[in-house]
């Protein structure tokens, strides 16, 4: 029997990490270096297979500047918003 | 400015070499990234494991060659430690397949990082637990199902195989089921 992949069984957290981040023109590792993760977690993150704890979601949103509330939500985020 | 290498005797990993590794400043092993590599890693890693498990038995397997007794023990010999080089080599790899993520402490890992290697150490776990019930009914039912009589078995091979694959089997765990490292 082959092991599920690692996606994140749980409830996804919805994020617009990468349209913060691009709009400040940093890089994925640019954005890591800041908040002390690897880079492919920054990937994991913005493709939603990974869901942060409190403490990463505080750290991702002072280092870019914006409030918890509006890069992360429980439900899907609408375009343009 | 170089500071202190520190190493993790009880992880079997030190700083810099983790550091290194999870940075992606050496491309010469970018070939091993892709998951489909680290799967074909894996499986070469598995057979060879049976293959070092097995040899006790290698002498009692029919060949063609028309050899000395004592020229026979020399190239069982020789084969032997190649394989056994080979399974180290291949433990190496893939230790680095997965930037040492399954050995690393907390301190050298980011959360996801941390949940990823305990996740593998975790499957490792149970499949180690299936390989030693495996190995204690080979040793309950084997002598009376006749399955393996070699001559000279001192189950030195066995022992190293289970070493090796309780060192490697977090690695394994985490080469084959990560899409990305």
């Amino acid at each position: 029997m082959l092991l599920p992949m690692s996606r994140n069984p749980e409830e996804p957290v919805y994020n617009r990490i990468e349209e913060a981040r691009t709009s400040q023109g940093l890089s994925r590792q640019e954005l890591a270096d800041k908040v002390g993760v690897h880079y492919q977690t920054i990937g994991y993150l913005e493709r939603e297979e990974y869901s942060p704890s409190l403490v990463l979601a505080l750290r991702i949103a002072k280092s870019l500047n914006q409030e918890v509330s509006e890069l992360f939500s429980l439900t899907q985020f609408k375009k343009g918003k | 400015m170089s500071k202190k290498n520190k190493i993790y005797w009880f992880e079997g990993v030190t700083e810099k070499g983790v550091k290194a590794l999870l940075s992606d400043e050496n491309s010469k092993y970018k070939w091993l990234r892709p998951q489909r590599n680290r799967r074909v890693l894996v499986v070469l890693m598995a057979l060879g494991l049976i293959s070092v498990a097995m040899g006790s038995y290698w002498p009692t397997l029919k060949t063609n060659l028309k050899l000395s007794d004592g020229t026979l023990v020399v190239v069982y010999s020789v084969t032997a430690i190649f394989v056994i080089f080979a399974v180290l080599g291949g433990y190496t790899l893939l230790r680095i397949s997965v930037r040492s993520i399954a050995d690393a402490p907390d301190e050298l890992l980011d959360e996801r990082q941390i949940k990823v290697r305990n996740t593998s150490v975790r499957y490792a776990y149970y499949a180690m637990g299936y390989i030693v019930l495996a190995l204690l009914s080979l040793m309950f039912f084997g002598p009376e199902l006749k399955m393996f009589q070699p001559e000279g078995n001192d189950g030195s091979y066995l022992v190293i195989a289970t070493l090796f694959t309780y060192a490697s089997m977090p690695s394994m765990v985490m080469a084959w089921r990560e899409q990305d490292i």
